[in-house]
């Protein structure tokens, strides 16, 4: 059903996959440190060539390590934007008539039950 | 005028009852577009229906009555005023309805919008709540907060680009936009609001499940996204109840379903007989109406 063929990922993509993980992780990376959590079959230069570009769209911020740079996101953006997704998302209603949502809510019945599906 | 009027009002339901059952069999892509499409056609039949009823009040109108060549001819004549009157209550509430529906789902989405500027079709918002949404627009970004990113590894952060890539793909907006409306004007039809809603869940999880090409891994990361909202906190999500976030996972460690169009009998059926009755009332109604003026 995927419209990707495997191995390859759509434009952008890639991207946002180096975007998420300098999120997602609490401290500055290296591009070893992408190349090695990102994994797969990605060239160190490719992921060197998308921190600089990400770098010159000011989206992360780097500085000297070693003989290399580490690099964080930068916050204001995601700092704005956070102030205005929750007031978009402020009133309950709202969020009914806002698409996907990649989970609900649950209760704790629902959150045993899922615990109990996810053991092996 | 008789049957025929009434029928597209109740038509509604056996799509209600169905709805559930439909969803938790077959491809969610061929259900979820086979519901809304019959989703649309009743509330549109039962909406025409509600016009043609309300019409029949025109004869009782003074200015109209004096124009009556034919006094003792009502127009259609076996609908009693009463009957006729709650019509256009109906109509003018589900016109309400319509009209607040669609504008808190363009202000949301708009809103949603100008939370930033995307970069490669992303916009990161600094928030702990774990959110991802997919912000439908002409091309549409993925809206994600930084609790989401840091509560996922990097594999399950994959199926969410992939799941919200999935929605932006295949317009999954749109086809909510059309039930809401459906719902909005014939509320018999929330159920399959709701079903719809659930089905393009299920659709991004298996369009997910298949660019990563691992199922179990898509069904984790939906349940430890789902279980992160448990507790004290801010509610991730919304739009549905907890219990599809289940079904969602289960599905998701079952095999992945086979495509059945046959399932697809029951809403066409249906639709066909929304549109006969609908088109019978018409034509009784035309032919009242002439006799009357």
């Amino acid at each position: 059903m995927g419209n990707t063929p495997a191995g390859r990922r759509a434009r952008g993509s890639l991207e946002s996959e180096v975007m998420g993980l300098l999120w997602g992780r609490s401290e500055p990376l290296t591009a070893a440190d992408v190349q090695s959590a990102i994994g797969g079959d990605l060239a160190y230069n490719t992921v060197q060539t998308i921190l600089i570009r990400l770098h010159e769209k000011n989206l992360v911020n780097r500085r000297k390590a070693g003989r290399g740079h580490v690099y964080w996101p930068v916050e204001d953006a995601a700092t704005t934007a956070a102030k205005r997704m929750r007031a978009a998302l402020a009133d309950p209603v709202d969020r009914h008539a806002v698409l996907q949502q990649f989970a609900a809510s649950l209760d704790e019945d629902d959150a045993a039950t899922l615990r109990r599906l996810l053991q092996p | 005028m008789n049957v025929a009027i009434y029928l597209p009002l109740l038509l509604a339901l056996p799509l209600t009852l169905t709805a559930g059952w439909l969803a938790a069999r077959g491809t969610p892509g061929l259900i979820a577009r086979g519901l809304t499409g019959s989703a649309f056609v009743a509330a549109v039949s039962s909406t025409w229906s509600l016009v043609l009823l309300a019409l029949t009040l025109l004869d009782d109108l003074p200015p109209l009555s004096a124009l009556d060549d034919h006094p003792t001819l009502e127009l259609p004549e076996p609908v009693p005023g009463p009957v006729a009157l709650i019509a256009a209550l109906l109509l003018a509430w589900g016109a309400v309805r319509l009209v607040r529906d669609i504008h808190l789902r363009t202000s949301t989405h708009r809103r949603l919008r100008a939370a930033g500027t995307p970069q490669d079709g992303l916009v990161v918002a600094d928030w702990s709540a774990p959110l991802a949404v997919a912000v439908p627009g002409r091309p549409g970004h993925l809206l994600v907060t930084s609790g989401i990113l840091r509560l996922l590894d990097t594999d399950e952060r994959r199926v969410l680009f992939a799941h919200e890539h999935a929605h932006l793909a295949h317009r999954h907006h749109r086809l909510v936009a059309l039930t809401g409306a459906a719902a909005a004007l014939n509320p018999l039809l929330i159920p399959v609001r709701t079903t719809v809603a659930y089905l393009v869940e299920r659709w991004a999880d298996e369009d997910a499940a298949a660019v990563v090409g691992d199922r179990e891994l898509t069904a984790k990361a939906v349940a430890r996204a789902a279980l992160a909202t448990v507790g004290p906190g801010p509610k991730a999500a919304l739009g549905m109840h907890g219990g599809a976030v289940v079904n969602r996972v289960r599905a998701l460690i079952a095999p992945s379903p086979e495509p059945r169009r046959g399932r697809l009998l029951g809403p066409s059926l249906l639709v066909a007989g929304c549109l006969g009755a609908t088109a019978v009332a018409t034509a009784e109604f035309v032919a009242l109406a002439r006799a009357w003026l």
